[in-house]
C-alpha cells in the first residue's frame, strides 16, 4: 500500500446557476494574456450541448485517454512511444483553433473617433491574432442555455446511447431540460497528458496530485493536448507552450481555496484532501468499463482505518494533512455517502475531480399534471424522468444506470426526508419505506443535508496546511529562498522523482 | 582570402557561435526553446508542408553525417554492388521530398493571416535559406555525379581538417562555385542555430523512449525533511569519502605522470642498449628492404621497354591502367583509328590518379577536384583546377616474333607501319624516354 494524498474536489451540479463566475474569476487571474485569450481553464457547459472545444467528448476524432483491450496494459489511444516521434512533425489528434473559437475585441475607439455622420458609429469585431476585422462564429460558451437546439444540444454526443423515441422526449418543448457542467482540470490519478508528454514536463506533484506543465521543459510538441480526454490542457500559440489549469496551487499553498472555488456564487464546489493507494494505479483501470466507478473506490482509503493513517505516516505524509483527510468534505461525498460521480471515467484516467449529478430536472410530471410524491409511485418516475438516467449514466458512470439511479434515490430521500421533518405531508411508514429504498438512514439523511445546503466556508473548503515554508527550510535557508515560490525553488529538488 | 575566410574562418566563427550560443540560451532563456508549432492556427496546408519536409530533410543529414563522421564505414557501404546508385536515389528523391515540404511550409507562412501572426523575421530568413541551401546541394548532386562517394576524399578530410584544428583548404579551395555556395550555406545555418526556431533540432525528445509512463515529483514537507535529515549524515560521510578518494586518486594519477617525466629526465636521452640495437635491426630491416624495392624498379627501368598489354586488351572506352618509368601511374586507350593511346594517368593539378573511363567527349575524370582531360591531346578543360595537359608517353608496338612494328615518342610522328590484320596479335610497350628504339 502506497498512500498518498490528493487535494481533490466535488462540483454539486444541482447548486450550479450558470453564471460563470467561476470561469470569469479564473480568465482574470490567469489567462488574460496574449496567446491565452481562448484558453479556459475553467468553462462551464450546457448539457445536453457540444461543450468546449466542439465535441470535446469525440474521441474517436481526438483520440484522448488510455484504451484497454480487456487484458494486458493500458494504451494510450493517442499514440505509443513509436509513434509519438513521428507526431512530431504533425499531429493528427490535435485539436485546432477553430475547434474552440477565434478570440476577439471590438474596435471601441471607433466610437469615439468615427466622423459625424448618418449612421451610428459600430465597435467592429476584431481578431485578437491577426488583428484583421472577423466575423465571430463561435464563443466559449456559444451554445450556453441552448438545449434543444438541433446544431448543439441534438449533437451531444452522449445522446447516441438514448432510443430515437426518448431523444425525442428529450427535446419536446414542453419538457425541455438542461444542467450545467463547470469544468476545471480533473488532475488526474492516472494522466494521459503526462504520459503522453515527450519532454517529461508534465507531472504530478507528490504532496497534493496537482498536475502541472514546467514551462521551461515543455518544447511545445502538444501530445498532450492530443492525450487529455477532456480538452483541459491548451497550446498557447504565442509562447509556443501548452498550459493547463493550476488548481491555484500559488492560493492553496498560502492557505486560500482556488480562485473558481472562490468566486462561485451557487457554492457549489468543495474540496479536500483524499488519501489512496498509488499502487493500485493504475491497475483500477483494468476492468470492464460497468465496473470503473466503483474500481475506482476501491483505490481511495478511509482516513480513520488505523492501517491506513499508520501507512499514511510512513509515507511521510503530515499530522495536518491527515487530519484534513479525515474531515474531508470529499471522502464524505465519494465514499462514505456515495453521492460524486466521476466525469467519463470510461477515459480511464482516474480523475480526481467528482460530480453529484443534477436531481433537479429528473422528477417527472405524472397524468394529471401534478408531481406524483407518493411512496409506492415516487422511484418509478427516475425511469421516466426528464432527463434520462441513460443520459446521465453516460457522463458520469460509464453507462452503468444502476450507478445513477442508487445516487438519485438517495438525493431525493434526502429531499422527502427534509420535507416531511417540516411538512408532515406523508406518513412517517412511507418516509421510512423511502429511505430503506434509497439504502440511507435519517442520520446519514442529516449530513448529507447540513453538507449540502447549510455548510460554512470551512467546511466546504478543507484545505490542507502545504507548509510550503517547511518545504524551503528543508532545502535551503529561509533567509535565501525570500521571495521564492512555485519552482524555481530548488534545482535538486525539482530533479528528485518518485 | 575570401576562400580563406569562407572555408577556414567561417566554420570556426559558426561551430564556436553554435556552441556557446546554445549552450547560453538553454542556460539562460530555456523557456524560448519551443518548436513554435503554428498547426494550432492552421493544420491543413502544415500536414502537406511539414511531414514531407521533415521526412526528406533528415535522411538527407543523416546521410550528410554519417559520411562526414564515419567515412569508413561509409565508404564500405559503398563497396556494395548497387549501393553507390541506391544512395543516390534515396538521396536525391528525399531531397526532392524536402523541397517540395519546405515550399509548401513558405506558401503557408506568407498566405495564412494566423500564421503570419506568428511569424518572425528570423523565421523568414531560416526558411528561405534552408531552401537556397537544399536547392544548391540538390544541383550539386546531380551536376558532379556521385558526391557520395567523391565527398569521402575531399570535403570529409577537409570537415576533419577543421575538426583537428589542421584545416586544409586545398581540398575545397577547386570546387565548383556551385558545391562552394552549398558549404557556405551550411556554415551558415550553423551560425544561426542559436538564434532561431532551427534549435529544437536539439531537443528531439529521447528520453521519452526509456521514461516511466507517470512522473511525480516530491516538492515538500516532511517526506523530504525526514529524508533530508536521514541522509544528511551519511550523505555528507559518503561525500567526504568520495571526494577524499578522487582526490587521493587524481594525486596519484599526477605523480606517477611526474615521477615518469622526472625518472627519464635523470636517466637522460639514451635507452638502454638492448632496445637500442632491437631499434637499429629493426632500421636496417627496413632499409633492406627498401633496397630490394629499389632495385626491382632499377631492375625494370634498366629494360628500354615495359609491356602495358596485349593489344586485344585495348578498348576505346576504358583506358587500362600502367606504371611508367617514372613509378607514376598512365592509361592506355585504343585510339579511334585502331592505334594505341598513351597518356600519364597523374592529374597535373595535385598528382591524383585520373579516372579510367571516359565520357561523352573523350575525356577522363580527375575525382579529387574534377578536372576533365581531354584524352587525345591530354588538355584540361577550362576553368579546371589542373591547368597543364597530362604528358603523352611513348610507345612501341611489338608483334609475335619480338619485332617493333610501330612507335611513337611524345611530340614526334608516328615510326614504322603495321598490317591491321596483324594488329591482334602485337603486343604494347612503353619506351624509356630519350632512347632510341632497338
Amino acid at each position: 500500500m502506497d498512500v498518498r494524498a490528493h487535494v481533490s474536489v466535488i462540483f454539486h451540479l444541482d447548486k450550479c446557476i450558470g453564471c460563470h463566475t467561476c470561469s470569469v474569476a479564473c480568465k482574470n487571474v490567469w489567462t488574460d494574456r496574449p496567446g491565452a485569450e481562448y484558453m479556459w481553464w475553467n468553462n462551464v457547459e450546457t448539457k445536453p450541448g457540444t461543450g468546449f472545444p466542439t465535441h470535446w467528448e469525440n474521441q474517436n476524432k481526438f483520440n484522448g485517454g488510455w484504451k484497454w483491450n480487456g487484458n494486458g496494459k493500458l494504451e494510450m489511444r493517442c499514440q505509443n512511444k513509436a509513434d509519438a516521434f513521428l507526431k512530431l512533425f504533425y499531429n493528427p489528434n490535435q485539436p485546432n483553433l477553430d475547434d474552440y473559437y477565434e478570440p476577439f475585441t471590438y474596435k471601441y475607439e471607433d466610437l469615439f473617433t468615427a466622423k459625424a455622420g448618418d449612421d451610428q458609429p459600430t465597435a467592429i469585431p476584431v481578431s485578437l491574432i491577426t488583428g484583421e476585422p472577423m466575423e465571430i462564429k463561435s464563443g466559449p460558451n456559444w451554445d450556453d442555455d441552448l438545449s434543444g437546439s438541433p446544431i448543439y444540444a441534438e449533437n451531444d454526443l452522449n445522446l447516441d446511447k438514448l432510443t430515437e423515441e426518448e431523444r425525442a422526449q428529450l427535446f419536446e418543448v414542453e419538457r425541455l431540460t438542461m444542467f450545467y457542467l463547470p469544468r476545471i482540470c480533473n488532475h488526474c490519478a492516472n494522466p494521459t497528458c503526462v504520459a503522453a508528454c515527450p519532454s517529461g514536463a508534465i507531472y504530478k506533484r507528490g504532496e497534493d496530485g496537482i498536475v502541472l506543465i514546467n514551462q521551461e521543459k515543455c518544447r511545445g510538441w502538444r501530445a498532450c493536448v492530443a492525450a487529455c480526454p477532456y480538452k483541459k490542457i491548451y497550446y498557447n500559440w504565442k509562447t509556443g507552450k501548452s498550459e493547463k489549469c493550476i488548481l491555484c496551487f500559488p492560493r492553496l499553498e498560502t492557505g486560500q481555496p482556488p480562485a473558481c472555488f472562490h468566486s462561485c456564487v451557487g457554492r457549489i464546489r468543495y474540496l479536500g484532501v483524499i488519501l489512496y493507494d498509488a499502487d493500485r494505479v493504475p491497475d483500477a483501470m483494468k476492468v470492464h468499463d460497468r465496473a470503473l466507478v466503483e474500481s475506482q473506490r476501491t483505490t481511495i482509503l478511509d482516513p480513520h482505518d488505523p492501517a491506513v493513517v499508520a501507512a499514511a505516516r510512513k509515507n511521510g505524509i503530515s499530522e495536518e494533512f491527515i487530519e484534513s483527510a479525515q474531515k474531508s468534505p470529499v471522502f464524505q461525498y465519494v465514499m462514505k455517502w456515495k453521492l460524486a460521480l466521476p466525469l467519463h471515467i470510461e477515459y480511464r484516467t482516474m480523475p480526481m475531480l467528482f460530480y453529484v449529478p443534477p436531481l433537479l430536472p429528473v422528477m417527472g410530471k405524472s397524468a394529471n399534471g401534478t408531481y406524483e410524491h407518493s411512496a409506492d409511485g415516487f422511484f418509478t418516475s427516475l425511469a421516466e424522468s426528464r432527463l434520462p438516467i441513460k443520459y446521465l449514466a453516460s457522463l458520469f458512470s460509464a453507462g452503468n444506470e444502476q450507478v445513477v439511479e442508487a445516487v438519485m434515490k438517495k438525493l431525493m430521500a434526502v429531499r422527502y426526508y427534509k420535507r416531511w421533518q417540516s411538512v408532515r405531508d406523508m406518513a412517517e411508514n412511507d418516509v421510512q419505506k423511502i429511505l430503506r429504498e434509497a439504502q440511507t438512514t435519517p442520520e446519514e439523511v442529516e449530513e448529507i443535508y447540513a453538507m449540502t445546503a447549510i455548510p460554512t466556508q470551512f467546511q466546504r473548503y478543507v484545505l490542507p496546511p502545504l507548509q510550503r515554508e517547511e518545504a524551503i527550510q528543508s532545502t535551503c535557508s529561509p533567509e535565501a529562498c525570500k521571495g521564492c515560490s512555485g519552482f524555481s525553488l530548488n534545482p535538486t529538488v525539482l530533479g528528485e522523482r518518485a | 582570402m575570401v576562400d580563406a575566410f569562407l572555408f577556414v574562418g567561417l566554420p570556426y566563427i559558426a561551430i564556436v557561435t553554435a556552441v556557446i550560443g546554445c549552450v547560453w540560451r538553454a542556460r539562460t532563456n530555456r523557456f524560448s526553446m519551443s518548436s513554435r508549432s503554428s498547426q494550432f492556427l492552421e493544420d491543413r496546408k502544415l500536414l502537406w508542408g511539414s511531414a514531407p519536409w521533415h521526412i526528406g530533410i533528415i535522411v538527407v543529414l543523416l546521410g550528410h553525417i554519417l559520411a562526414g563522421v564515419l567515412p569508413q564505414v561509409w565508404s564500405s557501404i559503398l563497396t556494395v554492388p548497387g549501393a553507390l546508385i541506391a544512395i543516390e536515389t534515396v538521396g536525391v528523391a528525399c531531397a526532392l521530398l524536402a523541397i517540395v515540404g519546405l515550399s509548401a511550409l513558405i506558401y503557408r507562412r506568407v498566405t495564412s493571416a494566423r500564421v503570419q501572426a506568428v511569424t518572425t523575421t528570423t523565421d523568414l530568413v531560416v526558411v528561405a535559406l534552408l531552401l537556397v541551401q537544399i536547392v544548391l546541394g540538390l544541383l550539386s548532386a546531380v551536376h558532379f555525379r556521385y558526391g557520395s562517394a567523391w565527398s569521402t576524399g575531399t570535403v570529409v578530410p577537409y570537415f576533419w581538417g577543421l575538426v583537428t584544428f589542421r584545416p586544409d583548404m586545398t581540398y575545397v579551395a577547386d570546387f565548383p562555385m556551385l558545391f562552394k555556395l552549398h558549404l557556405v550555406g551550411a556554415w551558415f545555418i550553423i551560425l544561426l542555430l542559436p538564434f532561431t526556431r532551427l534549435m529544437h533540432l536539439l531537443a528531439v525528445p529521447l528520453q521519452y523512449l526509456w521514461r516511466a509512463p507517470q512522473l511525480v515529483i516530491w516538492n515538500t514537507t516532511r517526506r523530504r525533511q525526514h529524508a533530508v535529515a536521514a541522509t544528511i549524515q551519511a550523505d555528507s560521510r559518503r561525500a567526504f569519502l568520495k571526494g577524499a578518494a578522487g582526490v587521493a586518486g587524481a594525486t596519484g594519477l599526477m605523480a606517477l605522470g611526474v615521477s615518469e617525466k622526472a625518472l627519464n629526465f635523470f636517466k637522460g636521452p639514451h635507452p638502454d642498449p638492448e632496445a637500442d640495437s632491437a631499434l637499429l635491426q629493426k632500421k636496417l630491416q627496413r632499409l633492406q628492404l627498401t633496397a630490394e624495392e629499389r632495385s626491382y624498379e632499377l631492375e625494370r627501368q634498366r629494360n628500354d621497354m615495359i609491356l602495358v598489354a596485349r593489344y586485344a586488351e585495348l578498348a576505346e572506352n576504358k583506358g587500362r591502367y600502367f606504371i611508367d618509368y617514372a613509378m607514376a601511374p598512365g592509361l592506355a586507350f585504343k585510339g579511334k583509328d585502331g592505334l594505341p593511346l598513351v597518356i600519364s594517368a597523374k592529374c597535373t593539378h595535385l598528382g591524383c590518379t585520373v579516372g579510367s573511363e571516359l565520357d561523352a567527349q573523350g575525356r577522363v575524370m580527375c575525382p579529387c577536384h574534377i578536372s576533365y582531360f581531354d584524352v587525345q591531346t591530354g588538355k584540361p578543360n577550362d576553368g579546371a583546377p589542373a591547368k597543364l595537359p597530362l604528358p603523352q608517353v611513348g610507345w612501341a608496338l611489338v608483334d609475335s616474333t619480338g619485332k617493333v612494328v610501330l612507335s611513337r615518342k611524345p611530340g614526334e610522328s608516328m615510326q614504322g607501319k603495321v598490317d591491321a590484320a596483324l594488329l591482334p596479335q602485337c603486343s604494347l610497350y612503353i619506351t624509356k624516354p630519350g632512347r632510341g628504339i632497338a
